[in-house]
């Protein structure tokens, strides 16, 4: 199913997959109003019953995935909406709305039924502004703890320069962690310069000898308000380039398609189906690239040096990224999607170009069996990785953990088969689980989803050489200023490099999203590297921070 | 059969005697073999290193600067003397001081009783094995003291780590030297070279094979040079620097000439080990055609170029597992070594 033939979806079609009823005598009591979103029904809730609620429909109703938290201010209230869905089946979707007045932004603390939303929580409170009741850690996440204000907000005065001074920042050495001869620990700052944390990461952990006692990573010092400069972008030129920046892996056309098809929804916008097919096989391209890099930077990790296996990676990652070039003009900041289409079609002479592709899938199967000779049938690779940084499939979910984390603890869920767009459902590949929950697993699952995306690739290949030359419409008309009518809500996920990757927009009449938010698959991932690696050793907490593979650029947006 | 050690060679040809005569020419061959061994681990190891760490691994590497890019290594060492020497505060200060001048003057002292060949070798005491073992154990000290010294976590975790490492590895590395000893039933250096030259293992086609103790006792051999790589840490043994764990090790916080030194000293050190190796199993400085100091370098190079291919190579195992390896695998594996060398050679009666 193509996105085209989701557009027209109205509220009523969603909720086929939803027993709207069922839920309400569910969760009837605490239940304000109804609202209806464009992917899922909406319930709005009272402020204090949000364990209730979530517990409730997480037990009984099987709504097992908490995706998002979105907060946001308006004008009368602040509002916490809680994206839920199945892990059998995202489509099938809720959306709890959570509205809390002005004067006192107070509102339960859905960390005890979800794990994964102490972070998302502490992001909401960080940016928006919303205080949650009963939450462990009510902490500021992404900017520093002296920050004044909640940018998000609407009082917010965004002209004023706040400068954090490095004295001022919060600094883990400053007291004296040598203790007074009885602990038997020791504090380590892992990061934010460390060469094992690819990007500045700051893991805080407690040492007992070498064994991990506690982690607890520090992010965002790649915070660039990608939200709020989404939220200043118009729909239909301005946005489009933002997403490029948040997995630089680069997941390019993967992340761009999370902002399309969340602003194709919302301003019902038709595909056409060769430009879904360009957009399929430039996604997988990515999807290549981001794993290659994944294997190469793992490797890395367990190697210890930058050997030949990383560079190995990099080699064919090289070849990948030649041919994303040719066909986007850029290496790394793609922005080769456009609402309703792509920006180009494939270049000039396409036979050349379709021929590079297919050398390089030629290739491929080649390359694989050297890597598997090299690294997973490598009797001190195993030993090294098996059965260390384990996660098991109930700990994944309550995590939010998605993508090639979540398929190596044996959670199948891949958004492109659950939840079918571009051109995906009319082609031929699998989704690859794997039930070791390990570091291992973790490799494994990337190596054979690169098989996968090849397969996915060589049937565009084939689409694209055999489509009529009439009929080559790369784009849709779209009208040159978007208004999506005020009020009008959309969360839309896509499967990144890293996992679900998702959008919400709430439209405010204007040109420009209301509210603009993302959800990254490397926050919920890197949320649950403390489940992972405690009571292991060093080397396996830098392993198992190498097999979440997470850019930061993604998590801290 | 032993040849004449270089001071008295050099205190011939000058034809000087006495005590300052013969304090002047120990001064000048220690210098000659210092200027040897400083140009083959300071120049050209680093950059046989990056080469062949480059063709390991698809790249070019260093190609601007002199022929093939050998000019690099000096323009290196200007850079690096050149650079801010930063201490760190609250830093151990004698012994941060001392670290790297004991790492690298402990592996330059082993040298002293190695026989090179063509009468290259400063001094051939009884005990020269036990005295290239002590030599080269005071390595450990020195690493310890740099990570202890520096008052940075990670230094010190590297520190603990080369210290656990090298206790570990160590032991096997005496026994399994223990059972050529064995066979020579002699410690000198010189001697230990001779006894491997001068007995024949078997006579292939009218070809003499002689007695290399690693022909003797292969399994000796391996077990020798596994020990080596974890003795002078390179992988799959590099747990005490580990970049990507703790970031350099006990070496994190040394820059300019200290880290030079610290560098040094591991090269060095890798190319005792060679040294050691080629001594105790590879006949020393003998083989044909060739002059004997030439066959001792390409034997100490072929080494080198292992422990470079096993870098490239080989993932690093994890520390609980090397120790692991080290106590229960190859402490055991040395003494069934020993105790069977020993039977088998007292059952007969060589």
């Amino acid at each position: 199913m193509s996105t085209q033939k989701e557009e027209p979806e109205t509220p009523a079609t969603v909720d086929e997959g939803v027993d709207v009823d069922e839920i309400e005598s569910l969760i009837g009591d605490h239940v304000l109003e109804r609202e209806d979103h464009l992917n899922a029904p909406g319930f709005v809730i009272r402020a204090d019953a949000v364990q209730d609620v979530l517990g409730a429909l997480k037990d009984r109703a099987g709504y097992d995935h908490l995706s998002c938290v979105t907060a946001e201010e308006h004008e009368d209230r602040f509002e916490s909406i809680y994206h839920l869905r199945k892990y059998d089946d995202p489509t099938d979707e809720l959306s709890i709305i959570v509205p809390t007045s002005r004067d006192e932004p107070v509102s339960e603390s859905a960390e005890s039924v979800f794990r994964t939303a102490d972070w998302h929580e502490r992001e909401a409170y960080d940016l928006v502004g919303v205080q949650y009741d009963d939450h462990p850690n009510l902490e500021r996440i992404l900017l520093p703890d002296t920050w004044v204000g909640h940018p998000l907000g609407r009082d917010y005065n965004q002209e004023k320069p706040q400068i954090v001074t490095f004295d001022e920042n919060r600094n883990p050495l400053e007291e004296d962690h040598r203790g007074d001869g009885e602990g038997d620990t020791m504090f380590l700052n892992i990061g934010p310069h460390h060469p094992a944390t690819h990007g500045v990461l700051h893991v805080e952990t407690v040492l007992d000898g070498e064994q991990v006692a506690d982690v607890n990573p520090d992010i965002g010092y790649l915070h660039r308000c990608e939200e709020q400069m989404a939220q200043n972008g118009t729909y239909r030129h301005q946005i489009m380039p933002y997403p490029d920046r948040w997995d630089y892996g680069p997941g390019g056309v993967l992340n761009e398609w999370a902002y399309a098809r969340a602003a194709e929804d919302l301003a019902d916008i038709e595909v056409p189906e060769y430009a879904q097919v360009l957009r399929t096989f430039s996604a997988e391209l990515c999807r290549i690239a981001c794993h290659m890099l994944a294997l190469g930077t793992f490797c890395l990790d367990i190697y210890g040096d930058f050997t030949a296996i990383f560079m190995y990676a990099m080699r064919d990652r090289e070849v990948v990224q030649n041919l994303i070039e040719d066909l986007t003009g850029q290496r790394m900041m793609l922005n080769y999607l456009r609402l309703g289409g792509v920006v180009w079609d494939v270049p000039e002479p396409r036979e050349e170009y379709f021929e590079n592709v297919r050398d390089f899938l030629d290739e491929l199967p080649e390359r694989l069996d050297e890597y598997h000779d090299l690294i997973t049938s490598n009797e001190i690779f195993q030993a090294r990785t098996v059965d260390t940084g384990y996660i098991d499939p109930e700990t994944a979910k309550d995590y939010g953990v998605t993508g090639p984390v979540a398929r190596g603890s044996g959670v199948d869920y891949d958004v492109r088969r659950d939840d079918p767009y571009g051109y995906y459902e009319e082609l031929d590949w699998d989704v690859v689980t794997d039930d070791g929950g390990d570091n291992y697993s973790r490799l494994l699952v990337r190596m054979r989803e690169v098989e996968q995306s090849a397969r996915i690739i060589e049937q565009c290949v084939d689409l694209l050489e055999d489509w009529p030359e009439d009929e080559r419409n790369i784009q849709a008309n779209v009208p040159r200023t978007l208004k999506p009518e005020a009020g009008k809500e959309v969360y839309k996920t896509v499967e990144g490099a890293k996992g679900e990757l998702g959008v919400y927009i709430r439209a405010d009449g204007t040109d420009k999203p209301g509210r603009f938010k993302i959800r990254s698959p490397c926050f919920s991932n890197l949320s649950a590297l403390k489940e992972m690696s405690t009571g292991e050793y060093i080397p396996d907490l830098v392993a198992t921070l190498g097999s979440l593979d997470v850019i930061l650029g993604e998590v801290d947006r | 059969m032993t040849e004449t050690p270089l001071p008295d060679t050099i205190a011939d040809l000058l034809g000087v005697g006495g005590f300052f005569g013969e304090a002047l020419s120990m001064l000048l061959a220690a210098a000659l073999v210092g200027t040897i061994m400083l140009t083959m681990t300071a120049f050209a190891g680093p950059w046989a290193k990056r080469k062949l760490t480059a063709s390991f691994t698809d790249r070019i590497s260093v190609n601007r600067i002199g022929p093939w890019g050998l000019g690099t290594i000096i323009v290196d060492a200007v850079r690096l003397l050149s650079k801010e020497l930063i201490i760190p505060e609250g830093a151990d200060r004698p012994a941060y001081d001392f670290a790297p001048i004991v790492l690298a003057g402990s592996a330059l002292f082993a040298f002293a009783v190695i026989p090179m060949g063509n009468g290259i070798q400063l001094a051939d005491p009884e005990v020269g094995l036990v005295f290239v073992f002590a030599m080269a154990s005071i390595a450990s000290l020195g690493l310890l003291m740099g990570g202890y010294a520096s008052n940075n976590k990670f230094s010190l975790l590297g520190g603990l780590r080369a210290v656990a490492q090298n206790i570990a590895y160590e032991i096997p590395l005496v026994l399994t030297a223990a059972s050529v000893v064995l066979f020579t039933g002699t410690l000198q250096m010189s001697e230990i070279v001779a006894i491997q030259q001068s007995t024949t293992l078997a006579t292939i086609a009218g070809i003499r094979i002689p007695a290399w103790f690693a022909f003797v006792n292969p399994f000796a051999f391996v077990l020798f040079v596994v020990a080596n790589l974890a003795e002078v840490g390179r992988n799959p043994f590099d747990t005490p620097e580990a970049p990507t764990e703790i970031v350099a090790g006990y070496q994190t916080e040394y820059s300019s000439a200290y880290f030079v030194l610290f560098y040094l000293g591991e090269f060095v050190h890798i190319f005792l080990g060679g040294a050691i190796i080629a001594t105790l199993f590879l006949g020393g400085p003998a083989g044909p055609f060739l002059p004997g100091f030439v066959w001792f370098t390409i034997k100490i190079w072929a080494v080198y170029i292992f422990t470079q291919w096993c870098r490239s190579a080989i993932p690093r195992v994890r520390i609980d597992q090397l120790i692991g390896i080290g106590w229960k695998g190859m402490l055991v594996l040395s003494f069934a070594n020993l105790v069977l060398t020993a039977a088998i050679l007292g059952v007969t009666g060589l």
